[in-house]
């Protein structure tokens, strides 16, 4: 029998479930698979209503983290194998070598030195990243990675000598007792190349959202300027398509509920760096739930955006690498093609776990949401379970704590 | 802005769900079919207005909406539809509205739009043929497979060209032309927008601009090339334009073949040098153009048949219009290829029942065609010619 309780995923929702169960006095591993955690919330410029950055909410979670002991954070780690029931689970999980020290050291000024590079995940492949990265500022852990894939032969030889890395670190495997198991595996982007009439990723200067947001980030691949990614030229106008992939029985059958509220953020963004730009926003319906109408309003009233609704059907290269889209106004009934500088797909998100499978017992429905796995003392929060916003993410995270909580109590 | 008073007939979008449209309740009117749709113009395109006019049960506005015939049913709405509300099966279904309604007697448009119609319109014929054998079994001293001396068989001992064959023929295909003449002439009525349409730019008379659609849609089917241009769906091409031209063509030669036999038969009695009789010589020239025509047929029909076995169920449903003019064509080309085929081999028995067949196949394909999807030839010519009048390509 265990008190320890398991969260699988570091992004906002699983940061949120591990804070609140450690300081009600339980042990709990964060278990996440990418290097650092943070999840989504990490890679946006800022998050609404409030347009604050991601610092903001998300380094109050690391501070909680960092000052709690009772929190043990595996990262580059995956759940492998489970045994055991309900209160007493027993749960392998492999660690992929990090082969950086577990202090911080800082490689700053090495990682510069390097020559190999690799388009970077984070910045969703608008830069390059070096072999040995970090990929944010206030990155949680604070450690860097050596991916040795990425390194040129120079690199390798530069680091070999270098008593700091472990080049030859082994990956490795560790078992946790615990009595309940909080899954928040989040959310991926659509992967915009199954969009074949939507340029498929091949048109320049058509980027999703994400994409943008990168671009839109002080710590993103144009310092925070949101610049066609061509050309590094202020876009003169730029579309909006809602629902690219979303709503959509060919793709995401569901709603996925915020790029309608992420496109809205972005014309804000927009409108504040470049109140010149031009702004055409395509939906088929517009939807901000509850009080983000008010954001809905503010943008509607700003002179440079425009609403439109039809649903962009195709998007081609243009000369100059702009984009020429194709939609029908459907309100005056008239096809429209038209040129604009940059495009961005509202793509949606799609549950990580409708491509990834889990070796634990819980049922997902044909979308990948997480639909049971209660009565396993398995909780799912954030948007493993459907799609959220950040505020919802944190919510549903506490709500799957204190039923976690509930599961292990009093042993 | 003039206001539009909506009267929706809920019986009509019922219909229309029994005609083969039976998604078009899942439309959320995002118009992605508009855009999918390469052919659709950019002022008024379609058929996004014609989903919501679908499932509004607005039927006046439906079946006298030019755009359901401009569209040559490539699917590209339908693949995108992100809903799987099949635009295409829709459009499809509103044409075949019109073939069930435009035309007296609808009660023929009644029995035609379901499976259950077809014992009495496969009996019609069949008792009219019958008759004509017993009659002129008769003449053959009661004999029904009559041979001549040498065994040889001639069709025309029971099916006799001057009093039968010919004057039943020519009675059903004028009379089918002239229903389908008021049919088209109808149409043309409710296509023509209220008040005066001012054309801007080069006119043509309305004879030129039939003779371009002719050549263009009729004879080389270009335009289903065209439905290829639209956004990536992602499917492989249909190529369904090589199947429908060999189709096409394969009538002419047989419509060619008819006209030069009756032309030698008629005219034969009144300038003798010019006669035809049949049966003709197996290397006869005119013979050998109506066997590659009755191959073509075959071929063309193949191919027809195979794509769409092969289209995706879930956003592309053949309905029964479809399946019965493929049917009856099938029925027709191998009927006739079989009679020859027994005829040659001197089998009288299976020579004479396929031959009545064939008779009773061809019969319907003539009589009913104003109510059949073959009326699509005329009516879709029709909403053709009538868009190019208002300098519309397509």
């Amino acid at each position: 029998m265990s008190n320890a309780i398991l969260v699988v995923g570091g992004g906002f929702s699983g940061l949120t479930a591990a804070i609140e169960a450690a300081e009600l006095g339980h042990d709990v591993y964060i278990v996440e698979k990418s290097p650092w955690l943070g999840g989504r919330v990490a890679q946006l410029n800022k998050y609404f209503p409030k347009l604050c950055p991601p610092s903001c909410g998300l380094e109050i979670q690391f501070q909680r983290i960092r000052k709690n002991p009772r929190i043990h954070v595996l990262t580059m780690a995956e759940v492998v194998g489970l045994s055991g029931q309900k209160g007493d689970y027993n749960v392998r999980v492999a660690i992929k070598p990090r082969k950086t020290p577990p202090h911080n050291v800082d490689f700053t000024f090495l990682a510069s030195s390097l020559d190999g590079t690799t388009p970077s995940e984070f910045d969703l492949g608008l830069s390059e990243r070096k072999g040995l990265y970090k990929a944010m500022p206030f990155a949680y852990p604070a450690r860097y990675v050596l991916d040795t894939d990425t390194l040129s032969k120079a690199d390798m030889a530069r680091l070999a000598a270098n008593e700091k890395l472990n080049m030859d670190e082994e990956p490795r495997e560790v078992s946790l007792q615990v009595g309940a198991i909080v899954v928040a595996t989040g959310w991926k982007p659509y992967d915009v190349t199954n969009l074949s009439n939507l340029g498929a990723g091949s048109v320049k200067n058509c980027v999703s959202n994400m994409q943008l947001e990168r671009l839109a980030s002080p710590f993103g691949p144009t310092q925070g300027n949101i610049v066609r990614p061509s050309d590094g030229r202020i876009p003169h106008n730029v579309a909006f398509v809602q629902c690219a992939g979303s709503r959509d029985q060919n793709h995401l059958n569901f709603c996925s509920y915020i790029c309608c509220m992420a496109t809205l953020k972005h014309c804000l963004y927009l409108a504040e760096q470049h109140p010149q730009t031009e702004v055409t926003v395509f939906y088929i319906d517009l939807r901000a739930p509850g009080r983000y109408v008010k954001v809905l309003e503010k943008v509607q009233a700003l002179p440079n955006v425009h609403f439109i609704k039809g649903k962009v059907a195709n998007v081609e290269q243009g000369k100059d690498n702009t984009c020429v889209i194709q939609a029908e106004d459907a309100i005056r009934g008239e096809k429209l093609t038209l040129n604009y500088d940059m495009v961005v797909l509202a793509t949606g998100m799609q549950p990580s776990l409708a491509t990834e499978k889990l070796p634990l017992p819980v049922p997902v429905d044909s979308d990948g949401f997480i639909t049971g796995g209660e009565e396993a003392g398995i909780y799912a929060c954030g948007c493993a379970l459907m799609p959220l916003d950040v505020t919802r993410s944190a919510q549903s995270g506490t709500a799957a704590a204190l039923k976690a909580v509930q599961t292990v109590k009093g042993r | 802005m003039a206001q539009c008073l909506i009267k929706p007939d809920i019986d009509f979008a019922r219909s229309l769900s029994e005609a083969g449209g039976e998604s078009l309740k899942k439309c959320y009117q995002c118009a992605t079919c508009a855009v999918a749709c390469p052919m659709a113009p950019a002022n008024a395109p379609y058929p996004r207005k014609e989903m919501v006019w679908a499932s509004w049960g607005l039927k006046d506005k439906l079946t006298s909406d030019v755009d359901i015939w401009l569209c040559h049913n490539c699917g590209n709405c339908s693949d995108l539809c992100p809903r799987g509300a099949n635009p295409a099966d829709v459009m499809s279904a509103a044409r075949n509205t019109v073939y069930k309604t435009l035309t007296e007697p609808t009660c023929v448009g009644e029995l035609m739009s379901k499976p259950q119609g077809l014992p009495i319109l496969f009996g019609i014929p069949a008792l009219l043929w019958l008759i004509v054998w017993w009659l002129r079994a008769g003449f053959n001293g009661g004999t029904w497979f009559p041979t001549r001396a040498d065994g040889s068989i001639v069709f025309g001992d029971i099916f006799y060209g001057d009093y039968t064959i010919d004057p039943i023929f020519m009675l059903t295909f004028f009379g089918a032309l002239f229903i389908i003449a008021r049919g088209a002439m109808k149409l043309w009525k409710m296509f023509s927008p209220e008040g005066k349409l001012t054309v801007v730019g080069e006119k043509k008379c309305w004879v030129w601009h039939l003779w371009d659609v002719l050549v263009e849609e009729v004879i080389f089917a270009t335009h289903f090339d065209d439905c290829q241009k639209g956004p990536k769906t992602g499917k492989p091409e249909a190529g369904r334009r090589v199947g429908h031209t060999i189709l096409v063509w394969a009538f002419c030669a047989l419509a060619f073949v008819t006209a030069v036999v009756a032309l030698g038969h008629w005219g034969g009695k009144v300038i003798p040098a010019i006669e035809i009789t049949t049966p003709l010589k197996p290397l006869n020239l005119i013979k050998i153009i109506a066997n590659v025509g009755a191959l073509m047929l075959v071929v063309g029909l193949a191919m027809l048949t195979i794509r769409r076995f092969m289209e995706n169920k879930k956003t592309h449903t053949s309905n029964y219009y479809d399946w019965y003019l493929l049917g009856v064509i099938w029925a027709v080309a191998l009927t006739g290829i079989f009679s020859q085929i027994f005829r040659l081999a001197e089998a009288v028995g299976p020579a004479f029942l396929v031959y009545y067949l064939h008779l009773v196949f061809v019969w319907m394909l003539f009589a009913y065609l104003p109510w059949s999807k073959l009326g699509h030839l005329v009516y879709r010519t029709v909403a053709l010619l009538h868009v190019r009048m208002y300098g519309r390509k397509y």
